[in-house]
């Protein structure tokens, strides 16, 4: 067995056996996330060695069989699939340790790890369609995990519904890619160009709009913070946000320089609004969502400014840096009950190990050296500055940095202000605590290894000290802003608009899904009206048949009234009088045919 | 005339097991009428294989043996052994048991009748067939609900049938001839060539359930038995859709019949989602959708005569729509027929949600499930016809078709008011289901198998 198979097949066969033998869940998922991981390292090892890249093909489409692929890029992302999720699963192992229903829980973990994998591998558009909707669907069950809860499974069902509406633009990219080469490789459509690279551009964007949660689609993932924290560690930083970002990054050789300025500007308005939308929570979770957000949109602004290499170094560090946040929030939940700030404050001194790493993380996100966020982050900056539209782009990254700063030193205040509670000894939070340690190293140390990777994927990257000097002070005034200043001072007038999440007409509720289920109810009043309007009618008829006679009898008013309350009535009976309804009904598959029929007469005078 | 009998073996094979299957039907073993019934279905499948490629006709050419009949056996004769297991399980120990095999087995029939159809005539035969044992399939239960299910079903037919052959003759009248292989001469009588064009359209319309010719599929599927109805939404569907396609293949493009269908493709699809999407019987709301999915497979045809591809694309998408849609049905028929009665079946029977689960992504076309692999060819063939507006318009239809299945899977996993009971527990329908799954699942990787 290949690597390869073994990196996405490991979870899936672990998850498979644990929904037999629904025993032994922590173990067995430990060891299908390990033998991934240990799978993906040796894929990254033959990447550095050289080696030509592993294949893997299933039949599929006649000329276009499904295809697997561990080239350097896509090894790199394995890997940090397998790792984050390896970590996130040893934390799990505390974190669930009291639920009952841990054997769903690691299972659906298990098999979001592989579609996971299955995506970052994949080498041609129809696998990774599948992976991605794999990965859609295995999060809709995480995040509606709890599903007793209230407002969970809404939250799910929503989650879904938002970034499934996105998708649309992926099937519809992925169509005229193919269409336009011929090919379902991913590589090779790479060399389309002109206007369907454009446009297949910006459709692939709009699916990477809805599954990074960038503006105007980035309501659903503050949402999505209803699934236990291993959850949202594990999908909202490395793996099912990043899908978005990691399409680009693939497609990005191809991207004319229209669509790149164009997702530059969607990843700088994100990662200001969102970042502001941060600055504004009163909700730990709520935050570190929004955070991710507003960092996917640094990322979008890297992949804009051409620098797609750079966008990758932003989300391993991100990946890192945000797991740790999370399972670090998790931990002052799981002691405190809750996520909300006031419920929150002083925990960080309760648990002065685990807020170390919290802050650790937090300095890394915000771009503090020698942490790994800050090699990223300048180098986003450095990539802005020499772009195309590098005013605009170059001034939004700045401006996200700042912001990132703010909200971090926002977090780090309320968790260490505020008084002390009594600190319940816990045996979960060894478990807990080793799995975000990992992670929050690696967050730490990180930077060192990106010159490696660089040179790896091919892409020297060369940073200025303007673009040091530029991050690192904004990096510090956001920190120092947001550790000593509340967040209606620094938002000002804008604060009750960022704690509606900015909400424009209403929200996507009302712009999408309202008036769709409207249309639809819509149609089914027209069908009713229509059962109903023929026997109105006969019944009309009748009527007046015998109108002189009523009128007679009681007067025109009489005869108003009746009429009024026959149409009632036998509105009520419509549904009965089965016998009549085919009249109607092949009066319209008449009238439908006669319309068919003049298009078909007519068609000969345009031949 | 030898020669000929030799293709028709699985034709043969399936009458006399029809005889066979009335005298067993006629000293009450209804038991002994459903195994003679499936060996004979499996013999026919079995003689069907070496002749599944043979590109000839039979009959002076009335009767094709074609690609596209040969995969109407192996996709139909499964499907009506899985049609009949459903009847078993819903219909056990009921009067007359046995007679509901034996009219699916004589529908069937006509519906390979009408799939490998090369000739007019012959068409109105085959509708003919499948609509006589349809009507009483449908009339079944004998309660108010089925029998005026099943008048309605029978007055719509007649009209449509009416209208067809009436059209027919406007087609004998230009080619001299009741051949389909005749029509090619039409083009220059365009007038000639739409008055019969639009009367097929009605008449096959009509039995694949295509808006605006629906309007008696969900009264019929509702008032007649789930199995009954899961039959007839599959086999009576594709073989209308199969004769169709026949009948297309040889009719000039520049009649401009492409762009009727696609007309009707869009009708089929939206309307039947849209309706679809404010039903709470589970049974309608299977009905609207298989209207739905008959406007998918319209997409395969407006790329007929473009090579293989299209033939090819509405054969994998009939395959996978078998699978899935008799699986869903199946699922209705142990979970109950209302929206409210599925509540909460995702956890009182796991295995049994799970597989809802799948039928139903598949059916919103969801890779890598089958149903996924069945649209990507369709969608791909209409593109290569230049029809991208149809392709875009039917990928919109897909988004629309996941809130519709959506509403089923959030019902089943919603909290179970009270104490419903557990789904019926019944083998043979585990088998049917456990069946569709796989292929479901399965299928759609190996796809290329039905290119060899």
């Amino acid at each position: 067995m290949s690597l390869l198979s073994l990196a996405v097949l490991a979870p899936v066969v672990a998850a498979l056996i644990l929904l037999l033998v629904k025993r032994g869940a922590a173990i067995l998922a430990l060891l299908g996330a390990g033998t991934g991981l240990l799978a993906s390292l040796g894929l990254l090892r033959g990447a550095f060695l050289g080696n030509a890249p592993q294949r893997l093909m299933l039949p599929g489409l006649p000329d276009m069989p499904l295809r697997l692929e561990a080239s350097a890029l896509t090894s790199v992302l394995s890997v940090l699939v397998a790792t984050v999720a390896t970590f996130v699963l040893i934390y799990a192992v505390g974190y669930m340790r009291k639920d009952p229903e841990k054997t769903r829980f690691f299972a659906t973990m298990l098999l979001f790890v592989a579609a996971m994998q299955a995506l970052v591998l994949s080498a041609d558009w129809i696998t990774l369609l599948a992976a991605w909707e794999l990965i859609g669907v295995s999060s809709y069950l995480l995040i509606g995990f709890w599903y007793a809860k209230p407002g969970v499974a809404s939250a799910a069902t929503r989650a879904f519904l938002y970034t499934r509406s996105a998708d649309l633009g992926l099937y519809l990219g992925v169509f005229l890619l193919i269409g336009a080469s011929g090919t379902s490789e991913i590589s090779a459509t790479l060399a389309t160009t002109g206007t369907a690279a454009m446009i297949g551009g910006l459709l692939l964007l709009v699916a990477a709009i809805g599954k990074s949660a960038q503006v105007p689609m980035q309501d659903w993932l503050q949402r999505a913070m209803a699934g236990p924290t291993p959850v949202s560690a594990l999908l909202h930083s490395a793996t099912l946000v990043a899908a978005g970002a990691i399409l680009l990054i693939r497609v990005a050789p191809m991207l004319p320089p229209e669509t790149l300025f164009i997702i530059g500007l969607v990843g700088g308005l994100t990662t200001v609004v969102t970042g502001l939308i941060a600055l504004g929570e009163r909700d730990l979770k709520r935050l570190l969502a929004s955070s991710t957000s507003s960092q996917y949109g640094l990322m979008f602004l890297a992949i804009g400014a051409g620098a797609p290499v750079v966008a990758l170094l932003h989300l391993i560090a991100h990946a890192a840096i945000k797991s740790g946040l999370f399972l670090g929030a998790g931990v002052f939940q799981h002691e405190r009950g809750s996520t909300a700030f006031e419920r929150l404050a002083g925990s960080g001194r309760e648990h002065k190990r685990i807020f170390a790493g919290f802050v650790l993380a937090a300095l890394a996100l915000a771009g503090i050296p020698p942490l790994s966020g800050f090699f990223s982050k300048d180098a986003i900056i450095a990539a802005t500055m020499n772009a195309t539209g590098a005013g605009w782009l170059a001034t939004l990254a700045i401006a996200g940095t700042v912001l990132t700063g703010g909200y971090m030193g926002r977090a780090m205040a309320q968790l260490w202000q505020g008084k002390v509670e009594e600190a319940k000894p816990s045996g979960s939070l060894v478990w807990m605590g080793w799995g975000m340690a990992v992670l929050v190293t690696l967050a730490a140390v990180l930077g060192a290894g990106f010159p490696a990777l660089e040179r790896l994927l091919g892409a020297e990257i060369d940073t200025t000290l303007a673009a040091e000097a530029l991050g690192l002070g904004a990096a510090l005034t956001g920190l120092a802003l947001g550790w000593f200043l509340p967040a209606d001072r620094l938002l000002g007038p804008l604060l009750p608009w960022a704690r509606e999440g900015f909400a424009v007409g209403g929200g996507m509720d009302n712009l999408v899904m309202r008036p769709a289920l409207a249309v639809a109810r819509a149609m089914n009043a027209v069908e009713t009206v229509l059962y109903e309007a023929v026997f109105v009618f006969g019944r009309l008829n009748l009527r007046v048949g015998r109108g002189t006679r009523i009128s007679d009898e009681a007067g025109i008013d009489g005869f108003i009234f009746g009429l009024a309350d026959t149409m009632v009535r036998t509105g009520q009976k419509a549904r009965r009088l089965q016998s009549g309804l085919i009249h109607r009904e092949l009066a319209l598959t008449i009238v439908t045919t006669g319309v068919i029929a003049a298009a078909l007469f007519a068609a000969p005078l345009f031949y | 005339m030898s020669r000929d009998l030799a293709f028709l073996l699985p034709e043969l094979t399936l009458m006399i097991t029809v005889a066979l299957m009335l005298v067993a039907e006629m000293v009450r073993r209804a038991g002994l009428t459903l195994l003679i019934g499936l060996a004979g279905l499996a013999l026919a499948v079995w003689f069907t294989l070496p002749v599944l490629d043979a590109g000839t006709t039979v009959f002076g050419g009335t009767y094709r043996i074609d690609l596209l009949s040969g995969w109407a056996k192996l996709i139909l004769l499964p499907a009506t052994a899985l049609s009949m297991l459903l009847a078993r399980a819903e219909l056990s120990g009921r009067v007359r048991e046995g007679s509901v095999y034996s009219l699916i087995m004589l529908v069937t029939i006509g519906a390979l009748m009408l799939a490998g159809s090369g000739d007019t005539m012959l068409l109105v035969l085959g509708i003919v067939v499948t609509g006589l044992g349809s009507f009483a399939l449908v009339a079944y239960p004998g309660d108010d609900a089925a029998t005026e299910a099943s008048m309605k079903y029978l007055v719509f037919g007649s009209v449509t049938g009416a209208v067809m052959i009436y059209g027919l003759s406007f087609w004998f009248a230009g080619s001299g001839s009741t051949l389909f292989s005749a029509l090619s001469g039409m083009q220059t009588k365009p007038l000639l060539a739409a008055a019969g064009l639009i009367a097929v359209l009605v008449g096959l319309g009509y039995k694949a359930a295509l808006v605006p010719f629906h309007f008696w599929a969900p009264e019929a599927y509702e008032g007649a038995p789930v199995s009954v109805a899961a039959y007839m939404s599959v086999v009576t569907k594709i073989a209308a859709i199969f004769a169709l396609a026949q009948l297309l293949r040889d009719l000039p493009i520049q009649t401009g019949w492409a762009w009727a269908i696609a007309a009707i493709a869009v009708l089929t699809m939206t309307y039947g989602y849209l309706a679809a999407l404010v039903q709470t019987n589970l049974v309608r709301l299977l009905a609207y959708s298989s209207v739905a999915q008959a406007g998918y497979f319209l997409l395969g045809f407006v790329a007929l005569g473009r090579g293989d591809i299209a033939l090819l694309s509405i054969i994998v998408f009939a395959a996978a729509y078998v699978a899935m849609n008799i699986g869903a049905f199946s699922v209705v028929l142990l979970a109950g027929r209302d929206i409210d009665a599925i509540r909460g079946l995702g956890r009182r029977a796991p295995m049994l949600g799970v597989a809802m689960v799948i039928f139903l992504l598949s059916l919103a076309g969801i890779p890598p499930l089958f149903g996924f692999f069945g649209k990507f060819l369709l969608f791909g063939a209409a593109l290569k016809a230049g029809f991208l507006w149809l392709a875009v318009i039917a990928i919109l239809n897909s988004v629309l078709s996941l809130a519709v299945y959506l509403r089923i899977i959030v019902a089943m996993y919603r909290a179970p008011e009270g104490d419903e009971a557990a789904p019926r527990a019944s083998p043979v329908a585990a088998l049917v289901w456990g069946t569709s799954l796989a292929a479901t699942l399965g299928l759609g990787i190996f796809t290329r198998l039905f290119f060899s």
